[in-house]
């Protein structure tokens, strides 16, 4: 008896699975249609393709979990990122924001109200359908509830402290309000929305019988995999540690290519799991994988099988990724212990920072680090963001017209340390205080980073020429990141991260911001210039008006760079990629988005 | 894929003609088979190893590469068995390059080994990984396991790497396979960060002082040859004209472009 039961359910698993295979019956009315070879579009130069095949990227990290509401890591929110959409995405070309699960919005007159129209007739990936409910749990029951622990809620934060409040409209309308006007306030609406009919079971909000805390630990990976529901392109279809994970196409994604074709193209979305980034780029040539982040130091070994093996090394010395690289100078140092008095004096005084930013011999650290392929830095800004205030109006062609360029002169910092008393005094080549004790400055940076290890070996160098003397002190990278909390580092070499939106930084550049970590003293007595970057960074989010914003950000990077100079930057790398030419669109691989790495995921194809 | 056309061609080249099958529409496997201008066969045997792969078993590839007639029948089964290989273990890997296999079978391991290779960790504290693999490169039991290790020396070098040092290193090195592989990683540099002309690697392929150096401009070459709009045809061409002349290196670069037509 129970073996028939058995085998009958099975049977209805089955055709259940046949069924939400199937797909939809028609293209619906609100599909999100991706403009493909269509000219005037930012994809003008892709193409539309055919669908098969199964893709093959690597990874050298497990995933964590397969819940992005708590992930902290890419090694999850790269599979998480492919099974999920939010109500807004960005561009993967202009890097521009545009409707996603939203088909459009409206933004009241004074900029405290968004209404988004979602998109109607779409299902989650097990046939369900989507509705403005999916989007106020997502918001309401976990983003915005304390129980669940999520890095989203800090990004929607608002300026006085308090949150958005979402409300449900109707079944395909949801209003956001926020307290003030907070630019962005869309950027962070893009966060992705989540299955009510999948997740509710989980949250104690909702489900008293489960404890607080349960969703924290929902989509685990020992969840079955069949449990997984999104609206992205890909879902989990299965993970072996150690080996990789196997992702399906959702048979209810709702974009699709120009000729109603819908995507995406692969059937299959493979993440090989791999020992190192070294068996990543030998699988690549082996041609086990079909698309690779790849390191300036690759571009020789792959350049040399290029066209016998039929892919394309990209290679652009002029698109510069997101990050910022740095020279941090301790304007704290000793404050808390009472030493250090000399050093703090100096690294306080703006134009010996401005010494050290003509220190910095960026081509030298390009051409000899970087084999040419990085670009000189000057802003807290990416490069790609469209506030970048290299360009002359908001995501208008990177000029630098108004660039603040240190160039690399002995003579200049010499004259700036001269003008502040900073000479040598006793004869022995080396530059002195005031006091008559040598000026000797340590530098660090983490111990293996030959990049980083060869710019302060050049600055150091540099500085030496004038009679600067800076000790080069390579340390584990733990110790160096506890010296920049600690304030008891003195010169620093290091990196951020980077994206679009400036704002992301204000946790960096704020007076009594937790990673101001060159000034920490200034959360209670900022200078006058740190006061103007707090304002600046202020109005920069109260308005709803990206041009207005970006006149704002540029005054703010000028200001940073020209006055603060709490960090000198140095160089940025470039973006290196490599992916065989069997794979179509793969040619629009940028920083923003690449085949392997999220963005094109769903536009690429085999030809 | 164009295989005619060289009727005119052995009007007027009817010597080096006798020697040749091309241009009688045959296809890559007859190519392979017959032709007698050894880098024309082995081109094609080149193209042909993605199908022998996927349709025929290790141990037919492997009597194959052994006992193949022509070096193009050889070099098919020996590509093949390389994309077979790279499913095999270290040690299966490791026990191939090492043993007395015909060095037809031992060269299909090369590639599938460099994975293993780069993946070796220990628990010595002073253990280097690219000086364990200079180690093998210079006494490992076979040409093919110490071109294996050169090979994935070089690899983990790379980020240190420098053209100057590896045009020494591809004359003067502690053993052949590493001066091969130094050449193999300094034609990558030729097309990326330090150019050169085709004039000067067909130089190089042709006049290079040692094989490493010869190597460079080859595989350098090639790469340009492959960029060209020069066709198959073109390619048998210079092959039938230059057989058995210049280098083995320069000719081995039209060897890897017509391989790469072959293919298309």
């Amino acid at each position: 008896m129970k073996k028939t039961v058995l085998v009958l359910l099975g049977l209805l698993l089955v055709f259940s699975a046949l069924a939400i295979a199937q797909g939809y019956e028609t293209m619906p009315a609100d599909a999100k249609i991706i403009p493909l070879g269509q000219a005037d579009t930012p994809y003008a130069d892709a193409q539309p393709g055919v669908r098969g095949g199964i893709f093959y990227c690597a990874t050298i990290s497990n995933p964590k979990k397969w819940n992005d509401v708590t992930a902290h890591e890419t090694s999850t929110t790269q599979y998480t990122g492919l099974m999920l959409e939010g109500l807004i995405s960005t561009n993967p070309v202009t890097v521009a924001i545009e409707p996603e699960l939203a088909k459009s919005w409206d933004v009241s007159e004074d900029g405290l109200t968004i209404t988004f129209h979602l998109r109607q007739g779409l299902k989650w990936s097990d046939g369900e359908p989507f509705t403005a409910d999916d989007v106020i749990f997502s918001f309401n029951d976990l983003y915005l509830n304390e129980d669940v622990e999520t890095d989203t809620r800090d990004i929607l934060v608002l300026p006085d402290d308090s949150y958005p409040v979402v409300t449900k409209i109707d079944d395909y309308t949801v209003q956001v309000t926020t307290s003030v006007v907070f630019r962005p306030i869309l950027n962070s609406m893009g966060a992705n929305i989540l299955p009510k009919h999948a997740l509710a079971q989980y949250v104690h909000k909702l489900n008293p019988d489960v404890p607080v805390g349960t969703f924290n630990s929902a989509w685990g990976l020992d969840t079955d995999p069949s449990e997984l529901v999104g609206m992205g392109p890909f879902i989990v279809e299965s993970y072996t540690p150690d080996q990789n994970v196997i992702m399906r196409r959702n048979p209810y994604y709702y974009h699709y290519d120009p000729n109603g074709v819908q995507l995406p193209y692969f059937d299959k979305y493979v993440v090989l799991t791999v020992a190192s980034q070294d068996v990543s780029l030998l699988k690549f040539r082996n041609g086990e994988l079909d698309a690779l982040g790849i390191r300036a130091a690759d571009v020789p070994i792959l350049k040399s099988e290029e066209a016998q093996k039929d892919f394309t090394v990209l290679v652009n010395p002029d698109l510069p990724n997101y990050g910022t690289s740095w020279i941090g100078i301790n304007e704290d140092i000793g404050l808390a212990e009472g030493t250090h008095d000399n050093e703090r004096a100096l690294f306080r005084t703006r134009d010996f920072r401005a010494a050290l930013a003509h220190l910095v011999d960026k081509q030298a650290i390009i051409d000899s680090l970087f084999n040419g392929l990085a670009v000189p830095q000057w802003s807290p800004v990416s490069y790609l963001s469209p506030f970048y205030a290299g360009r002359d109006y908001y995501g208008g062609p990177v000029t630098e017209k108004d660039a603040v360029i240190f160039e690399y002169s002995l003579d200049k910092a010499a004259e700036l340390l001269d003008g502040i008393g900073i000479v040598d005094r006793d004869g022995d080549g080396w530059r002195d205080y005031e006091d008559g004790t040598r000026v000797e400055i340590e530098l660090n940076t983490n111990a293996g980073n030959t990049v980083r290890e060869g710019v302060c070996l050049i600055v150091a160098d540099r500085a030496a020429k004038i009679g600067l003397k800076l000790n080069f002190v390579p340390v584990d990278f733990n110790t160096l990141v506890n010296k920049l909390f600690a304030s008891t580092g003195e010169l620093i070499v290091l990196g951020l991260t980077g994206g679009p939106e400036p704002n992301n930084g204000a946790n960096v550049y704020k007076s009594d911001g937790g990673l101001h970590f060159w000034h920490y003293s200034a959360a209670d007595n900022p200078t006058e210039v740190e006061k103007k970057i707090d304002e600046l960074l202020n109005a920069g989010v109260s308005t709803l008006d990206n041009d207005k914003a970006f006149e704002i950000y540029k005054e703010y990077q000028i200001t940073l760079a020209k006055d603060d100079l709490g960090l000198v930057y140095t160089v940025n790398s470039a973006f290196t990629y490599a992916y065989y030419n069997k794979l179509g669109n793969g040619n629009l691989s940028s920083p923003v988005a690449t085949p392997g790495g999220g963005g094109l995921a769903d536009i690429c194809y085999f030809k | 894929m164009k295989l005619t056309g060289l009727r005119a061609l052995v009007v007027v080249m009817s010597s080096i003609a006798l020697l040749s099958v091309i241009g009688l529409g045959a296809n890559l496997e007859s190519i392979a088979s017959n032709e007698l201008v050894p880098e024309i066969s082995a081109a094609a045997g080149m193209a042909l190893a993605d199908s022998y792969a996927a349709t025929m078993t290790e141990a037919e590839l492997e009597a194959l590469a052994v006992d193949g007639r022509t070096i193009g029948l050889r070099t098919a089964a020996s590509g093949a068995l390389a994309i077979l290989y790279r499913d095999k273990t270290e040690d299966e890997i490791m026990a191939i390059l090492k043993g007395d296999a015909d060095p037809m079978i031992r060269a299909a391991a090369i590639e599938p080994a460099q994975v293993y290779l780069v993946s070796v960790t220990s628990d010595d504290e002073d253990f280097k990984l690219t000086d364990y693999l200079k180690d093998i490169a210079i006494n490992g039991e076979t040409h093919e396991m110490r071109l294996a290790a050169a090979k994935a020396y070089y690899f983990m070098s790379r980020k240190s790497l420098k053209a100057a040092d590896l045009e020494e290193q591809a004359v003067t090195n502690d053993s052949d396979e590493l001066a091969y592989a130094a050449g193999e990683t300094l034609s990558g540099f030729y097309l990326s960060f330090n150019p050169k002309t085709q004039a000067e690697l067909e130089d190089l392929a042709i006049n290079g002082s040692s094989e490493g150096l010869r190597v460079a401009g080859e595989i350098a070459l090639s790469s340009l040859l492959i960029k060209s709009d020069l066709t198959a045809l073109d390619f048998e061409t210079t092959l039938l004209s230059i057989a058995g002349t210049k280098s083995a290196e320069y000719r081995g670069a039209y060897k890897i472009a017509l391989a790469n037509r072959y293919a298309q």
